[in-house]
């Protein structure tokens, strides 16, 4: 079973990405060998080995598989050498490791971690998240002679950007036309050439507004930041709708199958059911067949398509049928999806009797939305405000990305959801924002930014955004 | 305008515990003021412990009674408050041994069943533990700790049942007094008319008193509090070290604090001395848990009077009552306290005469009792 699931799940070729898996080394799942790439982590080598549950929840014995693949939900955890409650999706596999499901709540641990004693860092600039909005802002900071401290909590920088193979539209600055990896890769380069201090596999997990430090975690050691500037840059988490079912294993956050697809060469499932048809759903549905995935179908709440028209047509040139008006009801299986219902809804959004559609799919990917990473921002004190329009709880900010508190910026998708090309400007924006502030000549270039911002907004797709923006941008 | 016979100010378990006896007394129509949510005070910030480890025949006899109501408490509210005998483990140094033997000679004299144990015994009740340097432990098998949020809404659910009125995010602006006898309360929203109010105000406390001119000798002090991921229960006992405490509550999450020495404030942030401190010092004495990760992280006050016992009982002005100044100890003493004000409310005494040492009038007269055993 091990050996077919791996054969089964291995994408083994891609019309765009080429796979560098690197060397193998073994280690332990419940007493068994598993043979990984060095370059994944354990939960992409479980999955790739056909391995569906994680863990099992704590109150009605549910299994559980991974979910977001990112470490920003809980649903992939394990024990690990004797640990409970890893984050399996970010852990990189080391040979002979032990890894066990966990049967509800965790063992208590057996080992003792020694811990290194705190530091401290003083810094002129820090940037929390080293996405896009983050990485574009090192660049501006070290090119005016700034060396940021950027603190990323996934092994790799780059962000969702590592993954969306996808050519980009808008203005050319931005790296319109190119395909978002190469974005990324270009990117995390020109960083290291910079110099940048990164911080890979951190955790920022607090903000203490009284002393305004920050508290980062990386392996056992305490790390107390104290910064002049803050930029956050937290990005976004897969939100989850209610329906039943949606804890199977096999139950993926659409950003879940583009990271197994596009960065570790896994597929998620043999025939997926993609729900939402928004940019997301639709692009990734398309990369889904790149991969040599089935995509049964695209289902969609709202009477009309979400995305923009030639990702729908791209689908639809496959035969891929997308629904609208139309919603999942209900995931089954046992130990993983075997089958999804959908339901079609009226235009109030309530079901339709009897409209009920059986799906023989094994995997439902959920794209239907982002909600803010701003948990840090709340704790620092800066004022928030809901605009359904920017998806959730969002810092107050003025034109140039500053908050409520004057040494905290904001940029990406963190200020609102939006996409990777505006989030690289945001970035740019907030470095210049903060670097005029420091005393440096930047008008300029905060004018140019804004302009080219007010550019890329300027489509039906940004309405949204600047609706959302006139709710909670002051000054 | 609404009458009301009691006005109670203070949403957490002392106002709620209050209300609570007094419908059992069968007095109804009352109501309980918070000005934010039930519990969002001192209550939902505690660190869940429960003891009769105590140094002084006040704080022993009351929590004696207390813990005696939490079992009615478990057993007869709505919903469990998840109280659990597991016991406090105090661990001492060789240093300590001598002044711990007498409060539990005092503790044994006033029916509570502590006891001085050695080093091998303390590895009986907590294996894990680190014992080095530690000489024994003061434990009482009969403490342990409740859960605070299903506490309160244990609590809330009661009062709905009996028709108790509460109110939530009104707060009382003030107290009208006429001739030496209390008239109304206005809040932001109604107003009330009353002659008697109970200000169980918690941190709020000297804030409501001082409506009426009563000044109350109360400090605030901020305590942090750490909580870990869950794990399967392995620790029921508390235990204490020093200004360090720890249990495990019935969820799975290591709960404990410290002390940082820090002066009075009026601020709730948490800050980043606590994590580092906290975690060194809780290593120390159980290393097997350093790969648990913090999920939260919080702030509340301990309102401290100047010998670490509560204000209970009446003022000088006719109907005003006090339940506040609980020195980092109103969760526990919740049942008992809202025992002694409905009966003090209902018979003019109360039923423990202990708690009548407690009343505002000793820092007039100087007779103050001192308490000891303060932790965190």
């Amino acid at each position: 079973m091990n050996k077919k699931g791996a054969g089964m799940r291995e994408i083994k070729s891609h019309p765009i990405l080429h796979f560098d898996r690197g060397g193998q080394v073994e280690f332990s799942f419940e007493g068994k060998r598993i043979t990984a790439y060095q370059s994944e982590t354990v939960a992409m080598a479980l999955y790739r080995n056909g391995i569906n549950v994680f863990s099992e929840s704590s109150k009605l014995h549910r299994p559980r598989g991974m979910f977001c693949a990112i470490g920003k939900c809980s649903s992939c955890m394990m024990r690990v050498n004797g640990v409970p409650n890893v984050r399996t999706c970010i852990l990189p596999v080391r040979s002979n490791m032990q890894v066990e499901r966990q049967h509800g709540l965790g063992e208590k641990p057996s080992g003792v971690v020694h811990f290194l004693s705190p530091v401290e860092r003083e810094e002129t600039v820090t940037i929390i998240g080293g996405g896009p909005a983050g990485l574009s802002a090192a660049i501006v900071f070290a090119e005016n002679g700034v060396k940021p401290l950027v603190i990323e909590q996934n092994p790799l920088l780059g962000g969702q950007l590592i993954k969306q193979t996808h050519k980009f539209f808008g203005s050319k600055n931005e790296g319109a036309g190119i395909r978002g990896i190469k974005i990324a890769k270009e990117m995390i380069q020109k960083v290291e050439n910079l110099g940048i201090p990164t911080l890979a596999r951190s955790s920022a997990f607090g903000f203490y507004p009284e002393t305004d430090t920050l508290g980062v975690f990386k392996e056992n050691q305490y790390i107390k930041v104290h910064s002049n500037y803050y930029l956050f840059a937290t990005g976004a988490a897969e939100r989850m709708i209610p329906f039943e079912g949606n804890d199977l294993p096999g139950v993926f956050g659409a950003g879940a199958a583009q990271t197994m697809m596009n960065i570790f060469g896994i597929k998620p499932g043999n025939r997926v059911l993609m729900v939402g048809a928004g940019n997301v759903g639709l692009i990734i549905s398309y990369q889904l067949l790149q991969a040599g995935v089935e995509v049964a179908g695209v289902v969609e709440a709202a009477p009309r398509i979400g995305g923009y028209f030639v990702h729908a047509a791209k689908l639809r040139r496959f035969g891929v049928p997308i629904l609208t008006s139309t919603t999942i009801k209900r995931a089954i299986g046992v130990a993983r999806v075997e089958k999804a219902v959908t339901v079609s809804l009226d235009d109030k959004f309530n079901e339709i009797p009897n409209s009920e559609k059986e799906w023989g799919i094994d995997t439902v990917c959920l794209s239907t939305g982002l909600i803010p990473s701003v948990t840090l921002l709340a704790q620092a004190g800066c004022k928030m405000k809901y605009s359904p329009y920017l998806s959730g709880y969002v810092p107050i900010r003025n034109k140039n990305l500053m908050t409520t508190k004057e040494n905290i910026f904001i940029a990406g998708d963190v200020s609102g959801v939006e996409e990777a090309s505006t989030a690289i400007l945001e970035g740019q924006l907030a470095a210049y924002s903060i670097l005029k502030k420091m005393g440096k000549d930047a008008a300029l270039q905060i004018d140019e930014t804004r302009s080219e911002l007010e550019k890329l907004r300027s489509g039906p797709f940004g309405t949204k955004i600047l609706k959302g923006l006139e709710e909670v941008q002051y000054e | 305008m609404e009458s009301k016979d009691v006005v109670i100010i203070g949403g957490g378990i002392t106002g709620l515990s209050t209300a609570y006896y007094l419908a059992k007394e069968g007095l109804r129509n009352i109501v309980v003021i918070e000005k934010s949510y039930l519990g969002s005070g001192s209550t939902g910030r505690c660190g869940t412990g429960i003891r009769q480890q105590f140094t002084t025949r006040e704080h022993i006899i009351l929590m004696r009674e207390s813990v005696k109501l939490w079992k009615e408490w478990e057993n007869n509210l709505p919903k469990s408050v998840h109280f659990r005998q597991g016991g406090y483990l105090w661990l001492l140094k060789e240093s300590e041994m001598d002044a711990y033997r007498e409060y539990v000679r005092l503790q044994n004299i006033l029916g509570v069943n502590s006891r001085i144990i050695g080093k091998d015994d303390v590895k009986l009740i907590v294996p894990d533990i680190n014992t080095e340097g530690i000489a024994g432990a003061s434990w009482c098998p009969s403490d342990g700790n409740a859960y605070p949020f299903d506490t309160i809404d244990a609590l809330r659910i009661a009062l709905k049942r009996f028709g108790i009125l509460i109110r939530q995010f009104e707060e009382v602006k003030e107290i009208k007094v006429k001739n030496g006898i209390i008239q109304q309360v206005v809040t932001d929203k109604e107003t009330f008319n009353t002659h008697f109010v109970v200000d169980a105000a918690g941190f709020g406390a000297r804030k409501v008193a001082r409506m009426v001119g009563v000044d109350l000798p109360l400090k605030l002090y901020r305590h942090q509090i750490a909580v870990s991921e869950p794990v399967k229960v392995f620790l029921e006992p508390m235990v204490v070290k020093g200004e360090l405490y720890f249990t495990q509550t019935y969820r799975g999450r290591i709960i404990g604090g410290t002390d940082l020495n820090e002066q009075p404030t009026e601020s709730l942030s948490s800050t980043d001395e606590f994590l580092p401190q906290f975690a060194n010092e809780i290593l120390s004495v159980l290393p097997t848990i350093s790969s648990l990760n913090v999920m939260r992280q919080w702030a509340g006050f301990y309102v401290v009077t100047p010998d670490h016992h509560p204000i209970l009982g009446g003022t000088d002005l006719p109907g005003f009552l006090l339940g506040v100044g609980f020195s980092g100890h109103g969760f526990m003493l919740g049942p008992v306290v809202g025992k002694l004000l409905a009966t003090y409310i209902m018979h003019g005494t109360m039923y423990l005469p202990e708690a009548n040492n407690l009343d505002l009038r000793r820092f007039r007269s100087g007779c103050l009792i001192q308490e000891k055993a303060v932790i965190g």
